[in-house]
């Protein structure tokens, strides 16, 4: 068997392909959730929504999640999980990211606790979910938003779920914003589903090393 | 013996001989580009059996260069390793003993291991 450090270079840089699939690319998840942003929008801005419907838009984010999970364990890493190690500036970014958000989702709670000590009563059940969701997204981002895509579409779920199930709505202004967003994260996530074939291709054409 | 060639016959003996092993030095490159990796895609990104990967494995293990974990998710039991801080350092080092032993032979293009 013969083998030479260019060989180990390729080998490096598959494997670090491959796990980039356990974190910051998303592949069709990201198309998933670019479709389901901007339907959720649109639906929240032009479709008059009862209870369940509003629960079940609120559920959004989840219903991503979930894609996102299910596609990794199922499709992308099916050949068993390699997690991507960031580098450094990854790193950065991904605790910026989530020092951001934390930032904004104490600020939001802050006016939300003032508001309801002002009102001096308990704020109604919507608004509980809407503090709920507010409060989850630096947790979600945290283990979740790796990428570009993954922030601009988890963050815009996340506050359409908390608006929606608060009982509010976005305007349909909020449309053309949302759908640049959503055509980003389709664009990425086809991009990467491409890389990942043409990766699976590349491993299976490899000679054994036994 | 000219000095020059006992130099490179003592390179080349020199070499880490647990990392030097084809399927160790590709274990150790597939795990040094992730935090951790399942049994799984180690066997098929090496394209090693399952004896093989795991004879290979014990070996680094008992060298300090990987650790092993073993644990059951649901039913099923996963095994995953990743690659310790000695190990980064062996394969580094590995790897630039080997580019100096190929910057030695005169009309070398790029190293290989047998």
């Amino acid at each position: 068997m013969r083998m030479n450090l260019e060989d180990l270079d390729q080998l490096a840089a598959r494997a670090q392909r491959y796990a980039r699939y356990s974190r910051s690319a998303g592949g069709l998840s990201s198309v998933i959730g670019g479709v389901l942003l901007f339907a959720s929008f649109l639906a929240n801005a032009f479709a008059e929504l009862a209870l369940p419907q509003r629960i079940a838009l609120a559920l959004t984010p989840v219903l991503w999640l979930l894609a996102k999970e299910l596609l990794r364990a199922g499709y992308y890493q099916r050949d068993g999980r390699a997690l991507q190690a960031p580098t450094d500036k990854e790193r950065r970014n991904h605790r910026l990211t989530v020092a951001y958000l934390a930032v904004i989702a104490a600020i939001v709670l802050g006016v939300f606790l003032y508001t309801a000590v002002e009102a001096g009563r308990m704020p109604g059940p919507g608004m509980l979910g809407y503090a709920v969701i507010v409060a989850a997204l630096p947790l979600v981002a945290w283990r979740w938003f790796w990428s570009v895509s993954d922030f601009l579409v988890g963050v815009l779920l996340m506050c359409q779920s908390a608006v929606v199930i608060g009982g509010g709505n976005y305007p349909a202004i909020w449309l053309a914003y949302v759908g640049a967003c959503a055509a980003i994260a389709v664009i990425y996530g086809l991009r990467e589903h491409r890389e990942y074939l043409a990766l699976r291709a590349e491993f299976a054409n490899r000679t054994p090393f036994q | 013996m000219k000095d020059s060639t006992r130099s490179a016959i003592d390179g080349v003996l020199g070499v880490d001989r647990l990392v030097h092993e084809p399927a160790r030095l590709a274990i150790l490159t597939v795990l040094s580009q992730a935090e951790h990796a399942e049994f799984g895609f180690l066997e098929m990104a090496c394209r090693l059996s399952k004896g093989n990967l795991s004879s290979h494995l014990s070996k680094l293990e008992a060298g300090g260069l990987v650790t092993i974990e073993k644990r059951f998710v649901g039913k099923r039991p996963q095994t995953r390793a990743a690659i310790t801080p000695v190990g980064r350092e062996a394969l580094a080092a590995y790897r630039e003993h080997l580019k100096a032993l190929i910057n030695e032979v005169p009309g070398s293009t790029g190293g290989e291991t047998k």
